[in-house]
């Protein structure tokens, strides 16, 4: 990146602002994933309500957002570090979305969560990890606003510990639903919630990528860290003979 | 993936039609290119960029000595086509010219007919033995030049009468008459409408097939459109050259970067 302006001023400004729009979308998608969590923890209908409403103003920018894009590529033909950011820019706001869309899903299953009993300790531990999620899009959001390659590299090692919770968390479930079927329906509902929230810290992985992309014009080498565990074991499933 | 970048080096090696080295031009006291070292490919396009007064048409026009006939110009270093130093005085320029051929900004047809402009190169140099293999010569060039089913019934109308897409077009079909092995083309579109530039890029992809063609552009678009190889200039010094994907993607240099992206000129 360079701190020289564009000589035609137009282009600075229309730079300028498809990242100013990025940035409020993940500002948005972050108080989306934290108000989710807490909708969940406190089984709160209205503020799952508000979430489920909040998700179109974040798809309403992801559409604008590539809008400018395609006309930025249109009229500017944008090169080099310019180039790159267009393309990240466009990459990370489908990131977004589709984060958004996870934390929409949390809240309509939170809607049918909170007419069931409540299972022991399991939405602490989601919004636990929802939190974690939260933490590394903020992270990997300021390691974009400062083309920082190293603190993004950092957020995608950082994904390893929500694999690590969501494996926990699978274990756990599994074992509520067979001390008691009657917690099927509940667990089910969890499950996939931890499981939102683990795709979305992959999406989040992606926005990182994305940012070291920006910043070297290299798309990380080694392969991210992934946290495979009890759903791929079939131990999980088998009940001890003891 | 290492293995890969050291193979393709040693290819681009064998492939290497012009190789320079330290090269200086001077005009007078100016010193307009200094400590170019650049191999130039054998079947690929080149394009050399950079603002005006960078060099990129001084060290073109030093490819086939050009700048022989500017009075004050005074070319140093090594300027090696195919290993022989082009430079060297037992050299003549003219035949050097016909390996070397040369298409200017503005078409320049000569006031002649079409067929004539074709032609003269080859009657020239000898190229053909009798009417029939100037026909064929005459012929293909116009192939190459992507004008003969434009132009193949009215051979003898003058060249000047053609549009000025159809007169560049005659211009790169005369150049290859020659039977050359390296086109220069000095901006060749900057006098063209879009679609004439469409058409004569197109020729300059196809060109590429059988010689090694160096463009000078002041477009950067045209540059990452038609070329393989992009050397950027400035202030007369090579800032970078490598392939034309990096240089308009991720260039080393902050220099590149900032001409490329518009922010200096």
């Amino acid at each position: 990146m360079t701190d020289q302006h564009h000589i035609a001023s137009a282009f600075d400004r229309d730079l300028e602002s498809v990242q100013a729009q990025l940035m409020k979308m993940g500002g948005l998608v972050e108080e989306s994933i934290r108000q989710s969590a807490k909708a969940l923890k406190t089984r709160d209908i209205e503020l799952a309500d508000e979430v489920r409403k909040g998700d179109r103003a974040i798809d309403t920018l992801e559409e604008q957002i590539s809008l400018d894009c395609a006309s930025l590529i249109a009229r500017r033909q944008p090169a080099a570090s310019d180039l790159r950011t267009v393309l990240t820019v466009m990459r990370i706001s489908s990131n977004l979305e589709r984060i958004g869309d996870y934390a929409k899903n949390i809240a309509k299953r939170t809607e049918v969560l909170a007419q069931l009993p409540p299972i022991e300790g399991a939405a602490g531990a989601v919004k636990r990890m929802a939190k974690e999620v939260q933490n590394m899009l903020s992270d990997a959001l300021d390691a974009y606003i400062k083309r920082d390659a190293a603190l993004a590299d950092e957020v995608r090692h950082r994904d390893l510990e929500v694999d690590q919770m969501y494996n926990a968390l699978f274990r756990e479930f599994l074992t509520f639903m067979m001390e008691d079927p009657r917690n099927i329906s509940s667990c089910m509902h969890l499950h996939f919630i931890a499981k939102n929230i683990e795709r979305a810290g992959d999406h989040v992985t992606s926005v990182a990528d994305q940012v070291i992309y920006l910043s070297t014009g290299e798309m990380p080498e080694d392969p991210r860290p992934k946290g495979n565990g009890a759903p791929y074991d079939i131990d999980t499933f088998q009940e001890s003979d003891e | 993936m290492k293995d890969n970048i050291e193979g393709r080096k040693l290819v681009d090696q064998m492939d290497v039609k012009f190789e320079t080295r330290d090269v200086q031009v001077f005009y007078g006291e100016t010193h307009a290119i200094k400590d170019v070292s650049v191999d130039i490919l054998d079947k690929t396009v080149t394009s050399f960029i950079g603002p005006s007064g960078c060099g990129k048409s001084t060290f073109l026009r030093a490819l086939n000595r050009m700048n022989d006939t500017i009075p004050g110009c005074r070319v140093e270093g090594s300027l090696t086509l195919d290993g022989e130093d082009i430079y060297d005085p037992k050299v003549d320029p003219v035949q050097l010219r016909a390996k070397v051929g040369m298409v200017f900004q503005k078409p320049n047809p000569f006031p002649k007919s079409i067929y004539d402009n074709i032609a003269y190169g080859p009657r020239i140099h000898g190229l053909a033995r009798n009417k029939a293999e100037l026909d064929e010569i005459v012929e293909m060039s116009l192939r190459r030049g992507a004008l003969w089913d434009e132009v193949k019934d009215r051979l003898q109308e003058p060249g000047t009468g053609l549009s000025g897409g159809q007169q560049q077009r005659l211009c790169i079909a005369r150049s290859v008459a020659t039977a050359p092995e390296v086109l220069l083309m000095d901006e060749p579109c900057s006098a063209l409408d879009p679609i004439a530039t469409a058409q004569v890029e197109e020729l300059i992809d196809e060109l590429k097939q059988n010689f090694s063609v160096v463009i000078v552009t002041h477009s950067m678009q045209q540059a990452a459109r038609v070329s393989q190889k992009t050397a950027f200039f400035h202030l007369g010094y090579l800032v970078e050259y490598g392939d034309t994907d990096t240089i308009f993607t991720n260039p080393t240099d902050p220099r590149t970067e900032s001409y490329i992206t518009g922010r200096i000129g």
